[in-house]
């Protein structure tokens, strides 16, 4: 590797909160970038990644805390140099985009002033040269110039995201650091911008650090991509090496999350337990307690972030190097290196490419089945039109043509599309929270039909003992302050009139249900205090209290990390094989449609572009928007031989 | 099909299998997570609250222990007037022969007793409108009770007060707490009514809703825990406040004429021309109790302002 343009050695950032135990939120990291390359970090929440990229853009705030280790940036010692001195490298050799960055631009000036300010401040340009400028970045970036005058309420979310990236690049910087850049953002959007990114650093050269917890999205950008878990970075990979020889096994785990969605039998395995306490102490490889492949020696001895021995043995057999610049790759885990280096070592499990945990596996010949059920649900023509009064004009936009579908018992149907297309307006129709401007739903529940659109606030009580919600974020749709008894107990005391040792029973009977076992430990729990899958289990456990006839699932897996999705996907696959309960599973990705659903039905714009059996949507989509969907999920293996 | 989580899949080596009982090691760690600090350990972390809490302390122990700690009674006017501190009487005496000591510390009783239900009223009332109308915001409910919360926002306080008390029958203490309930309610009414706007449309309210709960079990019982910090700064801010208005009303003449309180103790003075007379210590001692107090409730609201923002705990 030439000399690198940012090297970070044995970085730790502590954090020391006045009123919880301390904990090191990265831990004795190194890595080094060379210049002009595309590097990803993979981790997932409370992995450390932006605490990381916080510590090399020097933005570490209180209590957190640079401990020990080093950012050399361009062979200049950054780690400890005042935040006045570092000023003149900022935005001119190191940019970011934010996280957040849909907040990152000021709502009071217009984008031209903001670009101003950054561009005047590190070169010599003035005046009409810097419009000119910013003329040259909008070109970059495919935006529209006229947008160089507007306020940033005025451009849509990936528009404020190119602007972003714009301003990034204002000062042609050595050093872009992207953390997330993309996240909130719609998957077909999120695609082109990140096409845009990877086109923008091979014209100009700028070095990237990429942030995500999607290990899709990195791998088809990056050339080099770490992982990182618990605070550290625990395998550091050539991308294509990678794909084709996972080291760690959490990075099999992350990889065995995705599957082609075309294939005859789909598997994907996911990581069960949760990430450990970092406040805590702990001995041995922070990743043993989730691991398929742990040994011994993994339970009492940390492993180190080693590189591998060259494969060919030419050097020295068996010696695990500790310098970052060999170009090898680097894993933390004693059975990849044992494998490699001592492969005779007793009890040693043998190679594997795939995460041996558990799996969800959908093949072909399950979803004949189902097509044949009783209707129960018929959405027939719907049309629904908001109206917005602006001064004494009248403003009305249709959000929903003409739909019309129907839903099956026991059957799981999906409804595709990306966001704004409408089928979030079509839920809350058939919630009853909205009611349809024409057309009409009529529900066949057991005791007779029920037209939705039309229900009083009494009927609609009753009504929603038959369909439930599954929300898509557990962070928020559990009520933090609420034990899970109470919470499971509220639609049993209300449309099951249960009371007394029969409620204590069901609740128990619930949470068994969703795997939450043994329910004595989990009953009188708080939300936060359990992890996000298990908290969408709580959710969905909700859902079923009242024994509903259709359960709406918006988007229930896609706030949730990429190594427990399958995990969800298999609860709700498993809720409808035992009971005749129908799923209406609402989602922009096709992969999970494919996993769980029997039918497909894509909407864009608010019409129906394609409907009929999963599968056949998947592997043959007649409409164009089909496809594009299609190709925004990540799939890391498309150029791989099967 | 799927398969079982707890049951590895056959190809599956030896050595490559997960234990059930490493499932359970994973699953058991929700039994030790860390709950945080409680939220009295928040606020005693921080040292104004901590003055601030010991300071109110001091004042409730002087109301509690009024008798044991005053030397006399504090409508005794039997001592010589216009005496100046001395052992027998420490703060002196006013022109009227009352002690100056006695009636400090008898009057704590009348800014706490205030200070406590003023409060509790005034947030009582903006509690339970300003919650339904926000809950309720574009509707008729929300309409009427924003109008009546304007109405009453807009309204000139000293005037109706004047009035209200020119013409009651009654002067006592509680009178005193209504009047002030009556006047501070529209404020932080509208404040919890703009906090619950933001509130009502998460997705555990809509998830209550899909489990048949009715509206006021949804505000009260879903909604009003999020925002107990922000009642609680409401309610030491209405103290606050009450505590000064009945300082205020009892200065102009307007309270209770029958109980000593600091707020009468500066009316007298006011009144006989403490100044003049060389009784400056009258005058000074009962606005030195009265700021103290506020102080005390001022501060605690900084260790409040830490539950809802946990980012300001760290500051030095």
């Amino acid at each position: 590797m030439a000399a690198p343009l940012l090297e970070v050695k044995n970085l730790t950032v502590r954090y020391s909160p006045k009123l919880h135990a301390p904990l090191n939120a990265v831990e004795d990291v190194s890595f080094a970038i060379a210049p002009g390359e595309f590097v990803g970090l993979i981790g997932e929440s409370g992995s450390g990644k932006s605490t990381l990229a916080n510590a090399i853009l020097r933005l570490t705030e209180r209590p957190g805390k640079i401990a020990a280790g080093q950012i050399l940036f361009d062979g200049l010692d950054i780690t400890t140099m005042s935040q006045d001195a570092l000023r003149p490298y900022r935005w001119r050799d190191i940019s970011t985009v934010f996280q957040s960055s849909m907040n990152a631009l000021n709502p009071v000036t217009h984008v031209e002033d903001q670009f101003r300010d950054a561009i005047e401040l590190h070169s010599k340009l003035r005046g009409d040269q810097v419009v000119d400028r910013i003329k040259e970045l909008f070109d970059l970036v495919m935006i529209d110039h006229r947008f160089i005058t507007a306020y940033p309420h005025e451009l849509s979310g990936g528009m404020k995201q190119r602007v972003n990236l714009a301003l990034a690049l204002a000062n042609d910087p050595k050093f872009v650091l992207l953390d997330e850049p993309t996240t909130g953002l719609d998957v077909v959007v999120q695609r082109s911008i990140l096409e845009n990114v990877r086109r923008l650093q091979r014209e100009q050269g700028f070095a990237v650090l990429f942030i995500s917890h999607d290990i899709g999205t990195v791998l088809d950008m990056s050339d080099r991509i770490l992982i990182m878990y618990a605070g550290r970075i625990v395998e550091e990979h050539d991308t294509r090496d990678l794909l084709r020889d996972p080291l760690h096994p959490y990075s099999k785990g992350l990889l065995g999350s995705y599957a082609d969605p075309r294939a005859e039998t789909v598997r994907i395995t996911y990581v069960p337990g949760r990430p450990p306490d970092l406040s805590r102490e702990h001995q041995g490889c922070l990743f043993a307690p989730r691991c398929p492949e742990k040994i011994e020696r993994c339970l009492t001895v940390e492993p180190q972030p080693l590189a591998i021995a060259a494969s060919d043995g030419a050097t020295g057999a068996g010696q695990a190097t500790e310098a970052i610049d060999t170009g090898r790759p680097r894993v933390a885990c004693h059975v990849a290196h044992l494998q490699r280096e001592a492969p005779d070592t007793p009890g040693l499990p043998a190679p594997t490419k795939r995460f041996l945990g558990p799996e969800f596996v959908k093949s072909v010949d399950e979803t004949a089945a189902a097509v044949t059920n009783e209707v129960f649900l018929e959405v027939k023509d719907v049309y629904k039109t908001f109206r917005t009064r602006r001064g004494f004009r009248v403003e009305s936009n249709e959000v929903i043509t003409g739909v019309s579908f129907e839903l099956r018992r026991g059957m799981v149907t999906a409804l595709v599309g990306q966001s704004g297309s409408g089928k979030s307006t079509i839920a809350r129709m058939i919630t009853g929270v909205d009611r349809p401007t024409s057309g009409e739903i009529v529900f066949h529940s057991k005791g007779g039909p029920l037209n939705v659109g039309r229900l009083g606030v009494g009927q609609l009580t009753r009504y929603r003992k038959f369909v439930q919600m599954v929300f898509q974020d557990p962070y928020s749709s559990l009520n933090p302050n609420k034990t899970l008894h109470y919470i499971l107990s509220r639609p049993l005391k209300n449309h099951r009139r249960m009371s007394g040792e029969a409620l204590r029973k069901e609740i128990d009977n619930l949470l068994e249900r969703v795997a939450l076992t043994p329910p004595g430990r989990y009953r009188g729990r708080y939300g936060y205090e359990l992890s996000g899958g298990q908290r969408q289990r709580v959710v969905i456990a909700r859902a079923l209290a009242a024994e509903p006839e259709l359960i709406i699932a918006d988007e229930p897996i896609s706030s949730l990390d990429v190594s427990i999705r399958a995990e969800i996907l298999e609860l709700l696959h498993r809720l409808v094989q035992d009971s005749d309960v129908g799923i209406l599973y609402i989602t922009h990705d096709l992969l999970s449609a494919r996993m769980l659903a029997d039918e497909v039905i894509v909407l864009n714009d608010g019409r129906i572009v394609e409907r009929g059996e999963a599968l056949d949507v998947i592997r043959d989509p007649e409409d164009e928007y089909t496809r594009r969907l299609l190709e925004a999920i990540p799939n890391p293996f498309a150029d791989m031989p099967a | 099909m799927t398969t079982n989580p707890a049951q590895p899949t056959p190809q599956v080596q030896p050595g490559g299998t997960i234990d059930p009982g490493d499932l359970a090691v994973a699953a058991a760690q929700v039994e030790e997570v860390e709950t945080g600090p409680t939220w009295w350990q928040v606020i005693w972390s921080s040292k104004k609250a901590r003055f601030g809490l010991i300071l109110l302390g001091a004042y409730i122990l002087m109301a509690i222990l009024a008798p044991v700690l005053a030397p006399y009674a504090a409508d005794n006017l039997t001592f010589n007037p216009i005496e100046m501190p001395s052992s027998a009487h420490p703060l002196g005496t006013t022109t009227q022969g009352a002690d100056i000591l006695s009636q400090l510390i008898w009057g704590s009783r009348v800014s706490l007793i205030v200070g406590l239900f003023g409060g509790l009223f005034a947030t009582a009332v903006a509690l339970l409108i300003g919650l339904v109308s926000g809950y309720l915001e574009g509707t008729w409910v929300d309409d009427v009770l924003s109008f009546f919360t304007n109405v009453a926002l807009v309204v000139p306080v000293l005037p109706l007060i004047i009035t209200l008390m020119a013409y009651s029958e009654v002067r006592s203490i509680w009178f005193t707490v209504l009047i002030i309930g009556i006047i501070s309610w529209a404020g932080p009414a509208r404040a919890k009514r703009a906090q619950i706007i933001t509130l009502r449309n998460r997705d555990f309210v809509t998830a209550a809703k899909f489990a048949g709960d009715n509206t006021l079990t949804i505000i009260f019982r879903e909604i009003l825990p999020q925002m107990t910090s922000l009642v609680a700064a409401g309610f030491f801010g209405a103290a606050t406040g009450a505590i000064g208005a009945e300082a205020g009303l009892s200065f102009l003449g307007l309270g209770n004429t029958e109980s000593v309180s600091w707020g009468t103790m500066l009316y007298q003075a006011q009144l006989q021309g403490a100044l003049a007379q060389g009784l400056w210590i009258w005058l000074l001692v009962p606005g030195l109790v009265l700021s103290g107090l506020i102080l005390a409730l001022t501060l605690i609201n900084f260790g409040i302002d830490l539950i809802s923002n946990p980012l300001l705990r760290e500051d030095a």
